[in-house]
């Protein structure tokens, strides 16, 4: 092998550094090592981010509180006294006590299975409802694109606050979660339905398709088989990133009084409690508040990690 | 050019069809009756309460209401609110308060995500792009009622930069805190955004050849980077500007402001079915000409790209 770094004739205005040489890593390459699958290989990319593991940390710990807030509270977030109302920190109770005398520190413990459960459940929906009728749409396409194509952009044209507004009025005496996980993911499929689409389009055409339709399998044995399995990276990619969001919307519903009933313990609806002692005690406000950015920041970072591992071509390092 | 200018404007209208008839449905479908409402604690006259209903033509079946909607629409004529206000002047009331904010937070967002989304993508690894990288995630993450409620404490109390709420008929200095509270989510996507696509163009093949060819440092960034870069940015601009007027609902009420997004959310808790879908029309319409401009806008900084 020829020394790479030495000018070579005609490059003595610019020699590209080192760095910029990215065929000695191709030579570099381990030929005897057995091949590795897009998904052992994006794993392996993960494993290596600072920003999963401290994200996957995050998460971990996040998950853990929601499942077992008892561990970390032995206060009753739905216990009130108004003898306490706005009382400062005291052991037992380190963020003090909010406008209705209940102990903040445990309001926000118990507040992390809200914000989770609303997050999780929209996204399982979501992705299982957008993928079903992208998949569909970009496998078919003719009509049955054209149709479903349009009904996306109908929806995709609605301001998402606005008509989870609309519909959530209609259903103000329904008290479930449930009510704002199905109105979030009524208006939040048609991002991943439009991803989703684009996939299937794309490996629709290639080569492996041909080849297993000339083996002789039907068009849905090559869809379930071949093409959904090729077009999944970008529908995880986009799951995890609007997790977060979706923790965002359900706050933002319950902070306008429209999301979820008071009864249930919800960052949002503390946050809306707590507006309008801001200026008097800006810390009421502050400690749901951080704890739904630490929340929504580690599913952000998770999403971030997983595109760089899962899209090559978007990696930044 | 022209004919591609046809097609899509003849796609825009099933979608702003469907998407009225979708929102007019939902409104039909909101729970109470507005005419008893409007009786108050009073008995009701059954009388006075036909007469109402023969004039909203509320006695009419939904499909009726909706096509005589669209007939009015079409003469800008969108009925009157409960209240006996003509729909429109309400609208052109709040409309203007509006605009300026999401014009005021779309100029914020556009130069500040770009400006310090490029910094940050020309010197990545250096400090100050970690500084960007990690604020923006913040921002990112941050609801934005909770930076509004931040910048109110800080910059309105604490410090007394900023009048903390608009009120009626605000000026600049009122709308400044709510449009930058109102775009610092965007501003952070368009940092991301401009951040990664300058730094994987500063390493592509022609950056390498204007180099080469001895152009300057300034130059090569600007005409070759930059104008490369600012694709995907320009499509996320366009996008944003009429999810902003759809937006601003949140920002309007921390702040006070009686704009669109207020009308809309009051309209809707009051049930106005006229008022929310006119509102949504006129957004959906904002919404599907801003993405048109924004196609429009591809060619003239991508020469690949060329509509027959």
């Amino acid at each position: 092998m020829t020394d790479i770094t030495k000018p070579l004739p005609g490059q003595e205005r610019y020699v590209a550094p080192l760095d910029e040489t990215p065929l000695r890593a191709v030579d570099n390459v381990d030929e005897t090592a057995p091949a590795t699958s897009m998904w052992a290989d994006a794993w392996r990319t993960l494993r290596k981010n600072p920003l999963f593991i401290i994200s996957g940390i995050l998460i971990l710990f996040i998950v853990f509180v929601a499942l077992f807030p008892g561990v970390f509270t032995k206060n009753d977030p739905n216990y009130c006294n108004l003898d306490n109302y706005l009382d400062g920190s005291r052991p037992g109770h380190p963020f003090g006590f909010d406008a209705q005398g209940c102990d903040i520190y445990s309001r926000v413990v118990y507040g992390t299975r809200t914000s989770l459960s609303v997050g999780i459940l929209t996204t399982v929906i979501v992705v299982a409802v957008g993928t079903l009728i992208g998949a569909i749409a970009g496998f078919f396409g003719g009509w049955v694109d054209a149709v479903l194509s349009r009904i996306v952009d109908i929806f995709m044209a609605i301001p998402m606050l606005l008509g989870a507004i609309v519909v959530l009025q209609m259903f103000r005496t329904v008290t479930s979660l449930w009510k704002v996980v199905l109105v979030l993911a009524l208006f939040g499929w048609v991002s991943t339905a439009r991803i989703a689409r684009g996939a299937v389009l794309s490996s629709k055409n290639l080569e492996f398709n041909t080849a297993s339709t000339a083996l002789g399998s039907t068009p849905m044995r090559n869809l379930f088989r071949h093409i959904l399995p090729n077009s999944l990276a970008p529908i995880i990619v986009i799951a995890t990133t609007s997790l977060g969001s979706y923790i965002v919307s359900e706050a933002t519903l319950s902070f306008l009084g429209i999301g979820l009933p008071s009864t249930t313990v919800s960052w949002g609806g503390d946050i809306s409690n707590a507006q309008s002692i801001l200026r008097t005690n800006p810390m009421v406000l502050f400690y749901p508040s951080v704890a739904l950015a630490i929340t929504v920041l580690a599913f952000i970072m998770m999403g971030d990690a997983v595109k760089d591992a899962l899209d090559p071509k978007s990696r930044t390092a | 050019m022209g004919k591609y200018l046809l097609r899509r404007i003849l796609q825009m209208i099933p979608v702003v069809l469907g998407t009225t008839l979708l929102v007019y449905a939902l409104v039909f479908a909101l729970p109470g009756d507005p005419v008893k409402a409007m009786f108050g604690d009073k008995p009701i006259n059954e009388a006075v309460a036909a007469q109402i209903r023969a004039e909203y033509n509320l006695d009419k079946p939904f499909f009726v209401q909706y096509l005589i909607f669209l007939k009015n629409a079409f003469t800008l004529n969108f009925g009157q609110t409960f209240a006996g206000q003509p729909v429109i002047s309400e609208i052109g009331r709040a409309f203007p308060v509006t605009i300026k904010l999401a014009l005021m937070a779309f100029v914020f967002e556009a130069i500040f995500g770009c400006v310090f989304g490029v910094i940050s993508g020309l010197k990545k690894g250096k400090w100050y792009d970690s500084v960007i990288l990690i604020v923006s995630l913040l921002l990112i993450s941050v609801p934005t009622f909770v930076t509004g409620f931040l910048g109110q404490y800080f910059l309105g109390v604490k410090w007394r930069i900023l009048p903390v709420t608009a009120g009626a008929d605000p000026g600049f200095l009122d709308l400044l805190m709510p449009a930058m509270v109102l775009g610092s989510v965007s501003m952070a996507y368009i940092i991301r955004l401009a951040r990664s696509e300058v730094s994987s163009n500063v390493a592509l093949d022609y950056v390498r050849t204007a180099r080469a060819k001895g152009m300057t440092n300034g130059a090569v960034t600007f005409r070759h980077i930059l104008r490369n870069s600012m694709i995907p940015v320009v499509t996320y601009l366009g996008q944003d500007l009429g999810a902003l007027m759809g937006g601003a609902m949140i920002t309007e009420r921390i702040f006070n402001i009686h704009g669109i997004g207020n009308l809309t959310y009051q309209s809707i808790l009051k049930g106005e079915a006229n008022m929310v879908v006119s509102i949504v029309t006129l957004l959906t319409l904002v919404f599907v000409v801003c993405n048109l401009l924004v196609d429009m806008l591809y060619a003239a900084l991508d020469p690949r790209i060329r509509y027959a």
